[in-house]
Formats: structure tokens, sequence, C-alpha cells
């Protein structure tokens, strides 16, 4: 089976779509950034403010009986001595009322456990084992962000001296040009999905762009170096060199981002909830990256 | 064909390797998969980096304190030059280990200020008023919890602020009760003198309880030289109305009077006793504490995961589910593709898998949510490489070319793509390790590994699977290789 990708033809059609998508994310990232409570690029989450997560299940003979969070905060209000604990408390039921989830600013183990106690007066009671707290100071919150942030610079700055080194300037350069675009959609669809659905980055979010930077890059390789094996042999015309190279590499392309989807796609449906908006940004990742490396950096190349 | 062989018994060498290390050494597994606490000790220095010495310093402190405490298998290590992770395995309460491993315990001994008798009574007065207004607040119960017994804390809590002359500034009434109480200690502290007497000069701590009532009390043991101190001292205020205090982390815990027939030698023996009203706990937390020594720097818990057992068998299912899943599917997409190539990268993948948690058990690597995510993301990198390799032989194969031809040159021409793909991906592994946080670590050093193995597995591996497949005369088929249907193209 040969595919026929007709990217001569549609250059315009790619780049203007790739540009209506990068202007969609700056328009997140800036409408985040302005526009809502945060104030940020993106809605940061607990690794990097800081604060108290907590979820613990309840003990239900049957049925979890139906509890509304207001009435538990009321509660919650009346029998807590430190009050400070109550700022900003967000709570939530989920699972059939199963479920206690719980987000507070930052509270020492002292505190955090109170609330918990106080907790098991008001819902008991609860199961212990089922306990998932996380308390991260603000101080280490900041760390956090800083050490993601540099990562992020320091390897996309080794992978963009890597591809200089490995090929000629035009390549790097649109390579490194589909690398950006690719990790800029995915970081505005994810201020997109803060602004609408609360959705908050954590420092796994970092790394998904890490490896999604990785991958992408890999991809637009293979492809560009097809193009660059067929240039030095093949008689056709430039422009037609590149669309064929792009063909003869599109099975291998989909292929590997199919093989690399269905284990994420495993994460998301049967993994641990922790590790469903990583998957999920390390998926968007993964198509966006086939896309640009098919379609984009090629396009980029061609010549008018 | 001799050295093929030869590859083909070393991978089932690998193999076997594999499964003997992994029934022998089980697989290190962390506390988000087996339950847990971890704490993350942040050491606070004001100005300039905090050096190796210091680090060490704390280190040592840290790791005596847990020791004392008696936690089952906890397990410290450095992080990034001036963090600490503590892990404590199993249901056992961060709180009492935060508490014991959060205090400096800078032990200081302080004489009074001479004719201060009169302040010091009185802030003795009210320091005794806000600790019963405290203790009365925290153990009522929410049904006294009217506005009418409120009301009398917030007049007696008024009462003492003006004796004081001092105005809390919290906005709730619990903070403000802790917010005079650190106030009173202070100028309780402000009117004692230091002295060159500290907790460095002690070589033991221990406790006991008091025999007329169930409050326990803690005992110091002196070095020699912090004996002659502690002599000298209580000679200097004996028989006066001076008196001497015992200062933790700049709050008075006792004052006690020397009487006055130590008048000539001060009180020798080299050791001495705190009654403050302890509590079993506390005493044994201050025991733990004074052992371990003081801590040269300050440090703070800025990060506290607490995972119930209960999740972390529940997290290694679902990590389960998703890898099993994952693979087969993987598998099946694979074979459906590629027939016997398929069925080649489906072996290679096997071997793979054993291949990373044997490395995992040896190296050891501790098996974390996110490490497992590493791995199993690494699985589609792994087959990335059998894919670049098929897609040629295919190629080849559709150019008319003979099969082991095809097979040799598409492994030969896929091998400059596998190997720049591996390497950006190991940059982006590399960086995320040496900066990232203990929990990106696990991501990081998995899915590495993983790019390292898949490097042998699939380039050698598959190679030598395939070649030993194709001696076979009825598996060398093109239509084994190729869907038929293709052919007519």
């Amino acid at each position: 089976m040969k595919y026929n990708l007709e990217l001569i033809k549609n250059k315009k059609k790619i780049i203007g779509f790739s540009t209506v998508l990068t202007l969609l994310s700056l328009l997140g990232i800036l409408y985040s950034t302005f526009n809502t409570s945060y104030k940020k690029p993106i809605n940061l989450g607990m690794d990097f403010v800081g604060g108290n997560e907590l979820r613990i299940e309840r003990i239900c003979e049957a049925e979890c009986s139906n509890l509304s969070p207001d009435s538990v905060f009321e509660n919650l209000k009346e029998i807590s001595k430190n009050k400070k604990v109550l700022n900003n408390l967000k709570l939530q039921f989920q699972n059939n009322n199963k479920l206690i989830s719980i987000r507070t600013p930052y509270l020492s183990i002292e505190e955090s456990n109170n609330l918990i106690s106080n907790l098991d007066n008001i819902v008991g009671p609860l199961n212990y084992e089922s306990k998932d707290s996380r308390l991260i100071g603000p101080k280490l919150g900041k760390r956090l962000l800083t050490n993601s942030v540099t990562s992020l610079l320091v390897s996309l700055f080794a992978i963009s001296l890597y591809i200089t080194i490995r090929f000629d300037k035009k390549y790097a350069l649109f390579a490194l040009l589909a690398l950006f675009h690719d990790l800029l959609i995915v970081f505005g669809i994810f201020s997109w999905l803060g602004i609408i659905l609360s959705v908050e980055v954590n420092s796994l979010f970092a790394v998904s762009l890490l490896t999604i930077a990785g991958y992408s890059v890999n991809d637009t390789v293979v492809i560009f170096d097809r193009i660059r094996e067929n240039l030095k042999s093949k008689k056709e015309g430039y422009n037609e060199t590149i669309q064929l190279s792009v063909n003869e590499s599109f099975r291998r392309t989909t292929f590997t981002s199919i093989t690399t989807l269905i284990p994420l796609l495993s994460i998301i449906l049967f993994g641990s909830y922790s590790l469903f908006w990583f998957s999920l940004a390390l998926s968007l990742g993964i198509i966006v990256g086939s896309y640009s490396s098919i379609l984009l950096a090629p396009s980029l190349l061609l010549k008018d | 064909m001799k050295r093929r062989q030869g590859w083909l018994f070393f991978i089932i060498f690998l193999l076997t390797l594999s499964v003997y290390l992994l029934i022998n050494y089980p697989l290190q597994l962390g506390l988000d998969l087996q339950g847990g606490s971890q704490l993350t000790l942040q050491i606070i220095k004001e100005e300039g980096k905090v050096t190796k010495d210091e680090l060490d310093a704390v280190n040592a402190v840290i790791d005596r304190r847990v020791n004392n405490l008696g936690v089952s298998e906890s397990n410290l290590q450095t992080l990034g030059g001036d963090q600490l992770i503590l892990e404590l395995p199993g249901e056992q309460n961060p709180l009492v280990a935060s508490r014991v491993l959060g205090k400096t315990a800078l032990l200081e001994f302080r004489t009074q200020k001479a004719g201060t008798s009169t302040d010091l009574k009185t802030l003795q007065l009210q320091r005794l008023n806000i600790k019963e207004i405290i203790d009365q607040y925290s153990s009522s119960e929410k049904s006294q919890y009217d506005d009418n017994f409120l009301k009398i804390i917030q007049d007696d809590l008024k009462e003492i602020e003006q004796e004081l002359n001092y105005s809390t500034t919290s906005s709730d009434l619990y903070g403000m009760l802790i917010e005079i109480k650190k106030y009173v200690d202070k100028e309780i502290t402000n009117l004692f003198i230091k002295t060159d007497l500290s907790g460095k000069d002690l070589i033991n701590a221990g406790r006991r309880q008091e025999q007329t009532n169930s409050n326990w009390e803690v005992l110091l043991t002196f070095s020699n030289s912090g004996g002659e101190k502690f002599a000298e001292i209580t000679k200097s205020i004996a028989g006066t109305n001076q008196l001497l205090a015992i200062i933790l982390d700049g709050e008075s815990i006792s004052e006690a009077s020397v009487g006055n027939q130590f008048a000539n030698t001060g009180i020798t023996g080299g050791s001495a006793t705190i009654s403050g009203n302890f509590s079993a706990e506390n005493a044994r937390e201050l025991e733990v504490q004074l052992k371990g020594g003081s801590l040269p720097l300050p440090i703070e818990i800025v990060e506290t995961n607490t995972i119930g057992a209960l999740l972390g068998s529940k997290n290694i299912l679902k990590s389960l589910y998703a890898a099993i899943s994952g693979l087969i599917l993987v598998g099946i997409f694979m074979i459906f593709n590629y027939r016997i190539l398929g069925f080649v990268s489906v072996l290679s993948l096997v071997l793979y898998g054993f291949l990373n948690l044997a490395l995992y058990s040896l190296i050891p690597v501790t098996l974390t949510l996110p490490g497992i995510s590493g791995l199993i993301l690494s699985i589609g990198m792994a087959v990335d490489a059998n894919i670049l390799i098929f897609e040629r032989i295919r190629e080849e194969l559709y150019d008319g070319n003979t099969l082991t031809r095809s097979i040799d040159s598409g492994f030969q021409r896929a091998n400059s793509s596998i190997v720049d793909g591996h390497i950006t991906t190991l940059l982006s592994c590399f960086v995320l390790f040496l900066l990232g946080t203990n929990f990106v670590k696990g991501f990081a050093a998995t899915l590495g590994i993983g790019v390292l193995i898949s490097l042998f597995t699939s380039l050698n591996c598959s190679k030598t699977i395939l070649r030993f497949f194709t001696t076979y005369q009825s598996l060398r088929q093109k239509n084994l290789f190729l869907p038929k249907n293709n052919f007519s193209n």
C-alpha cells in the first residue's frame, strides 16, 4: 500500500492550520495570564505553589450516604479550633460519595491530622489505609517550579545543539520550529483546560513536555534523514523528493505513534489517577508531534 | 552462522539470568506502591549555600534521631545538596517523626539576671494561665463549645493581654492563644543570660517517671568538662534568688533555684534532671532530640506525602493492568501488521521487559508510579526501533530483494535513525535525572534504562531471533512477512 499525501498542493493549508493552532494556544496563555484568578500562563498546581491535598475513602456498609460538601464544611467550621485550616478549603465527594477529596493551602502535619480527625467525626468512619495525603510547603513549590523550568530550558538547549550539529542549518531550524510548535500547542491546550475545567499542572506536566520534546524531534529527524538520503540518490525535483520521502516514512511515523499511544491509553484507562493528566498530555503531544513531523516540518522545507 | 548461534545462546542466557535475579532479588517498591510516608526536610541557611560538611552534619543528627525513634526500615537520603528525604514505610504516623526531626533542639543553660524576680513571677503566672486556657480550649468537646464558653476564653485572653501590655494580631482565637504563648516564652527567656554550658556538653539523655506523680522527667548526663561547667554555674547562683533556666530552642522548659548548700562546690556529679510536667510522649521526644544532638542549621519540613497501604496495593494492580494491556495490544498491533516480524518483535519485547526489571533489581531502582509510567512509555520507544527496521525490510522485499538480503539491509539502514532517536530521548532523561525531584527521577531512570536496553534488544535480539526463524525453510515465505494483498501493488 502506497500513501500519497499531497504535500506540495496543501502547503498553504498546512501552514495556515498550524498558525491557527499556535494562535489559539497563545490566546489561551494570554487569557490565562491576564483574565483568570491565578494570573499565570497556566494554572499551576500544588507542586508549584504549595498546599495540602487529601483523598480518603469512607467506610460504608452498603452505599455511602449522600452528603453535601456545604453541610460538611459548616460542621467542620463548628468543631475546628484552628480556623486557619478552613481558609480556602475545597471539598468534594466522588465515587458515589465514597471518596472525599480536600484541597487547602499549606498545613503542618499536625493541622492536617486534626482536619482528618474532625472529618472522621463528621463523615466517618474513614478508611485510613486508603489515605493519600500530600503536603507541600510554598518554599519547596517555588523551587520545584524553578527546577522544572530549568530542566526544560536545559534539555531544549541540549536537543537544539544536537540537532544543529547533526543537520544543516536549514533542517535544524525547521526541526526546532516544529518542536516549539508542538510544545506550545500542548501548553496552550492545558492553559485552556485550566481556564475551562480548572485543570492544574504539576511537576509531571513539565516531565511530559520534556518527553514530548524528545519524541517530536525524533520523529522529525527520521523524516529529515529520509529526505536527505533521497535527495542524494533520486533524480526527481527537490519538492517531489520531499513529498516522496514523507510518504515513504508515513507508515513508520503513524505506526510508532500508535504503538506509543496504546500504552498511554492503557494508563489513562487503567492506571492510577495521579497519572491521568500526565498520560493525556503525553498523548496529545505525540499526536501533535506526529502531525508536525509528517506535515508541518517537511512543508516548511518545500520551495515555492 | 556460528556467531549468530552464539548470540542466540547469549540471549537465552540473559533471559535465564534475569528470571533468576528477579526471583532472588525482588523489586524494591516505592512508597506510592507499598504505602508509607515520605518527608522532605529542607535545610535553612540565611546566607550562602549549604556546604557539604554542613549537609553531612545535619544528616548525621537526623540519622541519629531517626534511629533513636525506633521507626522500622526507615530510609534517609540527601537530595540536591540542601535537602534530606526520609521515608517511613507502612502505617507509621509521620506526625511524631516530624515533631522530633523538625526541631533544632538547641539546649542552653542560662542564669537569671539579678533583680528580675518580680518580672519573672508575673510572666510565669501568665504562662500558667495561658497554658490552662489552651488546654481547656483544645480538650473541650463540641457540646461545650458554645458562645458562652468562647466568651469566657476571650475575656480571659483579654485580661492577660492587658496584664502583659501586649495585643495579639492573629485573626482567630486559637492563633491568638498560640501567639501570646510565644510572646511570654520569649519574654521569659530574655530575663536570663547565656552561659557557656549547652547541649554540646551532653553525653547522654534519658527519661523516667517521677515517683510522686505520673509526670515524666528527662535526665541529662554531662561530659567531664560539661559537669565542671555545670558545677561552676550552679555555684555562682546558689543561695541567691536567681534561677537557672534550661532553654530549648529559645523556650524555657524549666526554671529552678539552686539551694544554699551548693554555695561552696556547686552541683557536682555531672548530671541534671529536667522536670517540666512532661508527658511520656514529650519526654521521649526530648530524649531522642538531646541524644541526637542539636542541628547545626535549622530545618523545615517542606513536603509530606502519605499513602495508605491499601491504596498502594491498588496502585500496583492498576499499573499491572495498564502495563499488561498495553503490551498485549501493542503485540496484537505488531503481529497484525508485520506477521512473522511482528511475532519477533513481541519476543524481543518480552525479553526487553525481563531485562528492564532485572536491571531494576540489580542497580537497584526503586519502582514508583512515575517509574512504571516511564517503563510503559519506553515500550513504545522499543517498538519504534522495530517498526523502523521492519519498514525498511518491507521496502527491500517490495523491491524484489531476497529475504536474507532484505533483512540485512533493513537492519543496517535503519540504524542511524534509531540511534538518533534514542540519543534525543536519552538527553531528556539525563537532564531530568540531574535536575528533577525524587518523583521525576524515578521516571527518568526507568525511561533512560529502557532506552538503553532497547538499543540492544531491538538491534541485536530482534535480528538474532529473526535469523533463527529464517533457518526454517517453511518460514521463509514472503507472504509470512507481507500481507498478501499487498503484492498486487
